[in-house]
């Protein structure tokens, strides 16, 4: 396949080393060498499944990818497929990035949820890590528009609406046993939806796990899986980072976000980086959001994709089922007591 | 004798772990992230699928006993769900589950529809204290999976 590909696309080159790689929970992923004239260099394909625990565009996702190349490090685009006519399904492939997205010696943790990167890894992540936060709001997204990103700006509302619309369409999409907990939730979130005061080219899926680094010199190489990037709310961003699942606690029960800060640290640092003005109320209502979305993408999204059998990772979405009901207990407390003062 | 489900599934867990894991080439990381995947299920089965009857039955029990908590609240959906747990009664316990909860869902809707402030605010009271009690059971049964560090 890769082979028929490539005599179409670079007519002379040789593939090969094709192999599977695991480590995502989305997309079908192969590492393989592309040799030309007689040099060799790392590629990844990166190829939607019949179904998947997040269904997104990768059209949309490439041509992200190189708008930010340069303003963040992320991985060099280099072809694209958007409508499976070569490959089976929509596909990317793009240049392999050198790094680890969790220490060798640190243990497999699924999807990379709740990574442990440890004290001297996290004392020199933490400012790559927000730096590149910081830079990726700061993208001028109206100067340098991408293709296939809409702009939620009919009214104030319109950016958090867009976001709680998509994923309650998923969810009635997927439903499998329905929760009191998520119905509830889904009430809350339309009561609730906050103003947005400036639209920001949000991440996503901004976390450690999805980045990788270089562990001599801890230089970020990477951000990944920019799959659910879209114009909204930097608050969005934050409260993903602050996802209990997300991060970690010591031993003295003290969570670090990422495993890289405490929250007021985090909030604190985003604040005086960005120049902006964290509210506390939008930020509470951008963690109910997230932690509504975790819970749809493990117990609605994944499970669906595995029942169908049209997924090559059913093992792995059955598995992340399991931590539903951190989503669920996430749920009942942010619920329960409302935003911080 | 026929074997038990336990001495069938720790025979997969050895198949796995000593036969078939220590022969995966050292780059087939994803075949060796499913096996790790697989193994890790089974080992969780194995411990839960003696006590499993029991937490489905007590799910059911609790999801019965919200569902009518909630219904005695009124609003437009309260009959509709006090009919729907009495009928799912004698369902089988995920089944149950499943009835019951999409009964409550319609009755949260209705309850919202309505636009009475007081109805919403017993509606999320009752749903929320629910759900704090029923959350810890279910992060104690899927603490084996390893996501939930304040488990267990």
């Amino acid at each position: 396949m890769l082979a028929a590909y490539f005599a179409h696309v670079v007519p002379g080159a040789a593939v090969s080393g094709v192999r599977r790689v695991g480590g995502g929970a989305s997309k079908e992923q192969f590492i393989f060498t592309l040799t030309e004239s007689g040099r060799g260099d790392a590629y990844l394909l990166r190829m939607d499944p019949r179904l998947s625990i997040t269904e997104t565009d990768r059209q949309r996702e490439y041509d992200l990818l190189t708008a930010m190349q340069g303003v963040v490090p992320v991985p060099e685009t280099a072809w694209i497929d958007p409508r499976g006519e070569h490959f089976p399904q929509p596909a990317a492939i793009m240049r392999v990035v050198r790094g680890v997205t969790k220490p060798s010696q640190s243990k497999v943790k699924v999807s990379g949820l709740g990574t442990w990167l440890g004290p001297d890894f996290r004392d020199r992540l933490k400012d790559p890590f927000m730096d590149h936060l910081v830079a990726i709001h700061a993208y001028d997204w109206r100067a340098r528009p991408v293709a296939g990103f809409d702009v939620p700006e009919a009214d104030p509302k319109q950016a958090a609406r867009w976001i709680f619309n998509y994923w309650r369409e998923l969810m009635e999409i997927d439903r499998g046993v329905q929760r009191p907990i998520e119905s509830l939730t889904q009430q809350w979130l339309a009561d609730n939806l906050p103003d947005t005061t400036e639209l920001v080219l949000v991440h996503g899926d901004y976390r450690t796990g999805n980045y990788l680094f270089d562990e001599d010199t801890c230089e970020i190489t990477a951000l990944l899986d920019w799959e659910l990037a879209r114009i909204g709310d930097f608050h969005e961003d934050l409260a993903w980072v602050l996802m209990r699942l997300f991060g970690t606690f010591d031993e003295t029960g003290l969570f670090r976000a990422s495993d890289l800060f405490e929250r007021d640290e985090f909030i604190a640092a985003y604040e005086a980086r960005s120049g902006r003005t964290v509210n506390r109320t939008v930020l509470h209502f951008y963690e109910v959001l997230s932690s509504w979305k975790c819970y749809i993408i493990c117990a609605a999204n994944g499970l669906a994709a595995a029942r169908s059998q049209h997924n090559h990772q059913d093992v792995l979405l059955t598995f992340l089922a399991g931590a539903a009901p951190v989503f669920a207990d996430d749920l009942v407390q942010l619920l329960s007591r409302g935003p911080e003062r | 004798m026929s074997p038990t489900i336990d001495e069938r599934l720790a025979s997969l867990i050895r198949s796995l772990s000593q036969v078939v894991l220590p022969h995966l080439p050292a780059d087939a990381s994803l075949a060796q992230e499913q096996v790790h995947l697989a193994l890790g299920h089974l080992q969780i089965l194995r411990a839960q699928i003696d006590p499993a009857a029991a937490f489905e039955a007590e799910e059911a029990a609790d999801a019965a006993r919200h569902g009518n908590a909630l219904a005695t609240l009124g609003g437009p959906g309260a009959a509709l769900l006090a009919d729907a747990v009495a009928a799912a009664q004698d369902l089988g316990a995920r089944e149950r589950v499943r009835t019951i909860h999409a009964a409550i869902d319609r009755f949260i809707r209705d309850s919202w529809a309505a636009d009475d402030a007081g109805l919403r605010s017993a509606v999320s009271a009752a749903v929320l204290g629910h759900e704090r009690d029923r959350v810890q059971k279910d992060r104690q049964w899927c603490a084996p999976f390893g996501f939930d560090s304040m488990a267990g």
